[in-house]
C-alpha cells in the first residue's frame, strides 16, 4: 500500500473466520464508497484476529468492478489494510487496532462494521458516515429492524437502562456497527479500558455511553434489517452478558456524576428512511428458559437473597410457582433486580463474575415473560411494551441513586 | 543431737536457698508475663482502632470473611475477633518466655518445641483460611454455572466440590501440622482416588445413555444454532 498521509475516511471490519461473508462486506464497503464518497481518500482497514480461514487473503484479493456498477470511477479507490491485532482476543482488541489506524491516518469520519453481515449494501456506508461528514454529528449509532425475540440484552437491558441513566433514547446502543468522527476516535484511544471487558463484547456499550456521557454529539441512523452469519455456538450467553453488563456497571461506577441529576430522557436526531422489513422466523425454546430460571429459584436463594432482599426474592418465588401459560415477569419487578443487581455490582458484594453471571436465570425468566407477552403482537405493539420497560427504569431511577452511596 | 538439728535443718536450709534462687525466676516470670498481658492489650486495641479506620468488619462483609465465621458459630464482630486472637497469641507468646525465665529443664524443653514447632502453625492456619476461601469461591463458580446449564442438582454438585476440597485442605493442614504425616496422605490418597474411580464407574457404567443423550443434544444445537434467537 502507498504511504499515505492524510486521509478523509476510515472504514473498519472486525473479523476472525469470515471467510464466508467478509468479501460481500468488503464490496459494498467498497461500492459504497466509491458511489457516495468519491471524492474523498477512504482506507478500508480489516483488523482481523488471526483468522484460519483465510479472511485476510478475500479481504485483499477481493475486487469491484467499478465500471460495471457506476458511470464514473472514484477520484480515490478506497485502498485496503487487513492486520491481525495484538492483545485479548476480542472485538474490542480489532477496534483498537481500526482506532489507531484512524488516529494515524488523522481520519476525519469513521465507521465499522461486522464481518459476518449479510445484510449490508452500499447505503450503509453513506448512512453511516454521512450524519458524521454532512451532519456534523460525533456519533451515528445503528438502528435496525429486529425480528421481536432477537435482541433480548438490548430490550431488557442495556437500551432501558442506558436510556434511563443518561437520559437519551439511543435505541441500539450494542448495535455493533457504528459511525463516529475523528476527533471521537482520538478520544477513545486515549482511554485506559483495552485490558477489560471492553475489549471484547463489551466495546460497544462502552463506545455509545462514552460519546454520551461525554457530550459528545449523538443521532441513530436506520440501516434496515441485520442479518448475519450464525453466531459461534461455543459464544456462551453468560459469558455474553458478563462482558456488555460489567462494562454498563463500570460506566455507571465512572459517570455517577454525570447520571445521578438526570431525569427523563429524550429523542436523539434519528436519519435515514425508517420502514419495516419482512425477517427471519427465530427459534426460541420457552420452556428450556423457564427450566433455568426455575432450577435459579430452587438453587441460587442466598446469592438471590444476598442481591435483591428477601422482599423481591419472595415476588422472584412467587412467579416461579405459576405454570408455563400463566408465567409473567412484571416490568417493574425486572426493573427493581437489575437496580439491585447494579447496586450490588457497585458495592462489591462479590466477584463481579459470580454476580453477573448469577443474573442470567433471572434474565432467562424476563425474556422467556417478554416473548410470551408479545407472541400475538405487531411490529409497533412490541415497541410499545419495550417503551413501557424502559419507563420503568425512569420511574424507579431514584431508588437507584437513593441506594447507590 | 547436734546431728538431729543438721538433719532438720540441712533440708530446710537447702529448700530455703533453692526458694531464694527460684524466687527472682518467679518474678522475673511473672513480671514478663504481666508486661506480656499488658503488651497484648496495647496491641490489641492499637489493632481494634486500625482495623476500624480501615472499615474491616465492612469489608469483611463484602469479601464474604463474616459468613464464613458465621458457619463456624462464631458471632463476634471480624475486628474483635482479630484483636481477640492477636491478644491470646501475644499472651501466650510471652507465657512461653516466662516459662523460660524459671530455667527447669523439662519446662525449657517444652518452651523451645513450641518455638520450633510455632512457623507449622501459622503455615497451617493459613493454608486453612487461604483454603476455606478458595474452596466457598469455587463452589460458588461451579453452582452458578451447573444453574446456567440448567443443571436441577447444582447445590448438591457444588456441595460435593466444596467437600472435597476442604478434605484436601484439611489434609494439606495436618500434612503441615505434622500429624500422622504418612497415615493422613495415605487415607487421603485412598479416598480422593477412591472418590474419582467411583465417580468415572458411575458415569462410565451408569450415565452412558446421559453420555449419549448430552453429546447427541449438543450436535442438535449446533445444527439449530442457525434459528436461534440472538440476545445482543
Amino acid at each position: 500500500m502507498p504511504e499515505i498521509d492524510k486521509i478523509d475516511i476510515l472504514v473498519g471490519i472486525a473479523s476472525y473466520n469470515n471467510a464466508k461473508t467478509i468479501d460481500h462486506v468488503v464490496r459494498a464497503v467498497d461500492a459504497g464508497l466509491a458511489k457516495y464518497f468519491s471524492d474523498k481518500k477512504a482506507v478500508i482497514v480489516n483488523s482481523d484476529g488471526s483468522s484460519k480461514d483465510g479472511t485476510q487473503d478475500i479481504v485483499k484479493t477481493t475486487t469491484l468492478d467499478h465500471a460495471a456498477m457506476f458511470l464514473t470511477y472514484p477520484a480515490y479507490p478506497a485502498h485496503r489494510i487487513s492486520m491481525p491485532y495484538d492483545g485479548i482476543p476480542g472485538k474490542g482488541s480489532a477496534f483498537r487496532l481500526i482506532l489507531q489506524k484512524a488516529v494515524e491516518m488523522q481520519a476525519d469520519a469513521c465507521c465499522v462494521v461486522d464481518a459476518d453481515l449479510r445484510s449490508i449494501t452500499p447505503e450503509w456506508i453513506e448512512l453511516l458516515l454521512s450524519p458524521i461528514i454532512k451532519g456534523g454529528f460525533d456519533f451515528a449509532a445503528p438502528l435496525y429492524s429486529r425480528h421481536k425475540y432477537d435482541g433480548t440484552i438490548t430490550n431488557s437491558i442495556v437500551y432501558p437502562m442506558t436510556r434511563a441513566l443518561y437520559g437519551q433514547r439511543v435505541r441500539q446502543p450494542i448495535g455493533g456497527d457504528f459511525g463516529f468522527s475523528g476527533r471521537l476516535a482520538e478520544f477513545y484511544l486515549k482511554q485506559d479500558v483495552w485490558e477489560t471487558h471492553v475489549a471484547r463484547f463489551g466495546i460497544d456499550i462502552w463506545m455509545t455511553t462514552e460519546a454520551i456521557a461525554n457530550d459528545f454529539k449523538v443521532c441513530q441512523t436506520f440501516l434496515g434489517a441485520k442479518i448475519h452469519d450464525p453466531k459461534d455456538p461455543a459464544s456462551d450467553l453468560s459469558d455474553m452478558l458478563l462482558q456488555v453488563i460489567v462494562t454498563l456497571f463500570n460506566l455507571m461506577d465512572r459517570h455517577y456524576q454525570k447520571w445521578k441529576d438526570i431525569k427523563g430522557s429524550k429523542d436523539v436526531p434519528t436519519c435515514g428512511f425508517r420502514y419495516h422489513v419482512g425477517l427471519e422466523p427465530v427459534k426460541v425454546n420457552i420452556v428450556k428458559m423457564l427450566d433455568i430460571f426455575r432450577t435459579g429459584i430452587s438453587n441460587l436463594k442466598l446469592i438471590w437473597t444476598e442481591i435483591m432482599g428477601q422482599g423481591d426474592f419472595g415476588e422472584i418465588e412467587k412467579i416461579g410457582g405459576l405454570s408455563d401459560r400463566e408465567f409473567r415477569f412484571p416490568a417493574a419487578l425486572w426493573t427493581g433486580v437489575v437496580y439491585d443487581y447494579a447496586i450490588a455490582y457497585h458495592k462489591k458484594m462479590m466477584s463481579s463474575e459470580h454476580l453477573i453471571k448469577s443474573l442470567v436465570p433471572l434474565y432467562l425468566g424476563r425474556a422467556a415473560s417478554f416473548m410470551m407477552e408479545v407472541e400475538e403482537m405487531e411490529h409497533h405493539k412490541v415497541e410499545e411494551e419495550i417503551e413501557k420497560v424502559c419507563l420503568e427504569f425512569e420511574n424507579q431511577k431514584d431508588y437507584l441513586i437513593n441506594n447507590w452511596r | 543431737m547436734e546431728n538431729f538439728i543438721h538433719v532438720l535443718l540441712d533440708p530446710l536450709k537447702d529448700f530455703w536457698a533453692g526458694f531464694i534462687v527460684f524466687v527472682p525466676k518467679f518474678i522475673a516470670m511473672f513480671i514478663i508475663f504481666a508486661g506480656g498481658v499488658i503488651i497484648a492489650w496495647a496491641l490489641k486495641l492499637l489493632l481494634l482502632r486500625t482495623l476500624l479506620a480501615a472499615n474491616f468488619d465492612a469489608w469483611a462483609d463484602k469479601a464474604g470473611l463474616t459468613a464464613i465465621i458465621r458457619k463456624g458459630d462464631i458471632w463476634g464482630k471480624p475486628s474483635d475477633i482479630s484483636g481477640k486472637i492477636l491478644y491470646w497469641f501475644v499472651v501466650i507468646i510471652f507465657l512461653m518466655i516466662g516459662l523460660n525465665a524459671l530455667q527447669i529443664q523439662t519446662v525449657d524443653k517444652v518452651v523451645s518445641q513450641f518455638f520450633l514447632y510455632l512457623p507449622r502453625i501459622f503455615s497451617a492456619l493459613l493454608i486453612f483460611v487461604i483454603g476455606y476461601v478458595i474452596a466457598g469461591f469455587i463452589s460458588r463458580a461451579v453452582l452458578i454455572a451447573a444453574v446456567n446449564s440448567g443443571y436441577h442438582y447444582a447445590k448438591i454438585v457444588a456441595e460435593a466440590v466444596r467437600l472435597l476440597l476442604i478434605v484436601f485442605i484439611l489434609a494439606m493442614v495436618l500434612e503441615q501440622l505434622s500429624v500422622a504425616p504418612s497415615i493422613v496422605v495415605a487415607a487421603f490418597s485412598i479416598m480422593f482416588g477412591g472418590v474419582v474411580i467411583a465417580l468415572a464407574i458411575a458415569f462410565g457404567v451408569g450415565g452412558i445413555d446421559a453420555a449419549r443423550r448430552i453429546i447427541e443434544k449438543g450436535s442438535e444445537e449446533k445444527k439449530e444454532a442457525e434459528k436461534d434467537v440472538e440476545h445482543l
